[in-house]
């Protein structure tokens, strides 16, 4: 019983760590946040960081899965089985807005990302991706959208939003960029592969 | 919300576990005609593929990536 307590001590403390990295992460910067600050903000000694996590990069990287779970999740319940194209686009930044500012220093720190969890990124993608080419192949069929790669489909419509992402500080630098200018992204890029 | 053991695609309906059955950890697109999962080198050669054809990746990269993912699932973890 008393084993079992521990375990679970052991496990709330770590969530409330990777929780205090992913907003010191996104604020201060993927190479820039200190372990020290992380440990403050979860209300833990500095020592406890390292009883969880044998260096900063492995606290970058759960916080980066914890990211990913989040992310995906929060994907799976925008996108209704059987949207359109539009609606995957809307559903997609919605749920990258909740999480804007890690997600805007995963797309400009990304060669801080460790190697391990690089693969979370893919599999963030992959979802979004998963997603959008269900709806693409749908529409292509039917004639409402243009036939063209599923990977430039989506490759394309990624290089769009991450270039408002990471140039948020000229577009929009006082709000979400994905909340101010995400509708007018969606409509331009509908007009493009519209048939 | 459980996720799918084999690809970790979440499983919000019923429709979304193998053939519907929500007694099964895994997903429609992990199984097999019959309902079985599919084994490791049947989902590392459909999640590549996948990679390929909807991110573009180049194919050595898109298997290394796809092992990562997996390496991370509870059907595969070691």
């Amino acid at each position: 019983m008393r084993q079992g307590v521990r375990i679970g001590q052991k496990q709330h403390t770590r969530t409330v760590l990777v929780r205090a990295a992913l907003v010191r992460f996104a604020r201060d910067g993927l190479a820039e946040a200190k372990t020290s600050d992380i440990a403050a903000a979860a209300k833990v000694s500095h020592g406890t960081v390292f009883v969880h996590f044998s260096s900063r990069e492995s606290l970058l990287s759960a916080a980066i899965e914890e990211f990913g779970a989040k992310i995906t999740k929060r994907l799976h319940e925008l996108v209704e089985g059987g949207s359109s194209v539009g609606a995957v686009l809307r559903a997609h930044l919605e749920g990258l807005a909740q999480f804007e500012p890690f997600y805007t220093r995963l797309v400009t720190q990304a060669t801080v990302i460790p190697v391990a969890a690089r693969s979370t990124m893919v599999m963030i993608q992959s979802a979004i991706s998963f997603h959008l080419s269900q709806a693409a192949e749908h529409e292509m069929a039917a004639g409402s959208i243009r036939r063209m790669p599923l990977s430039l489909l989506f490759n394309t419509w990624l290089g769009l939003v991450h270039y408002y992402v990471a140039n948020k500080d000229v577009f929009s630098p006082r709000s979400s960029v994905l909340k101010r200018l995400g509708p007018e992204l969606v409509r331009h890029y509908m007009t493009l592969i519209s048939a | 919300m459980t996720t799918c053991i084999a690809c970790g695609m979440p499983m919000a309906k019923p429709e979304e576990h193998a053939m519907g059955d929500v007694s099964k950890n895994y997903c429609v697109h992990c199984a097999r005609p019959d309902g079985s999962m599919q084994s490791y080198t049947e989902k590392l050669k459909s999640l590549t593929g996948f990679i390929m054809k909807t991110q573009a990746f180049d194919e050595k990269v898109a298997r290394k990536s796809a092992k990562e993912m997996m390496a991370k699932l509870p059907a595969w973890k070691q």
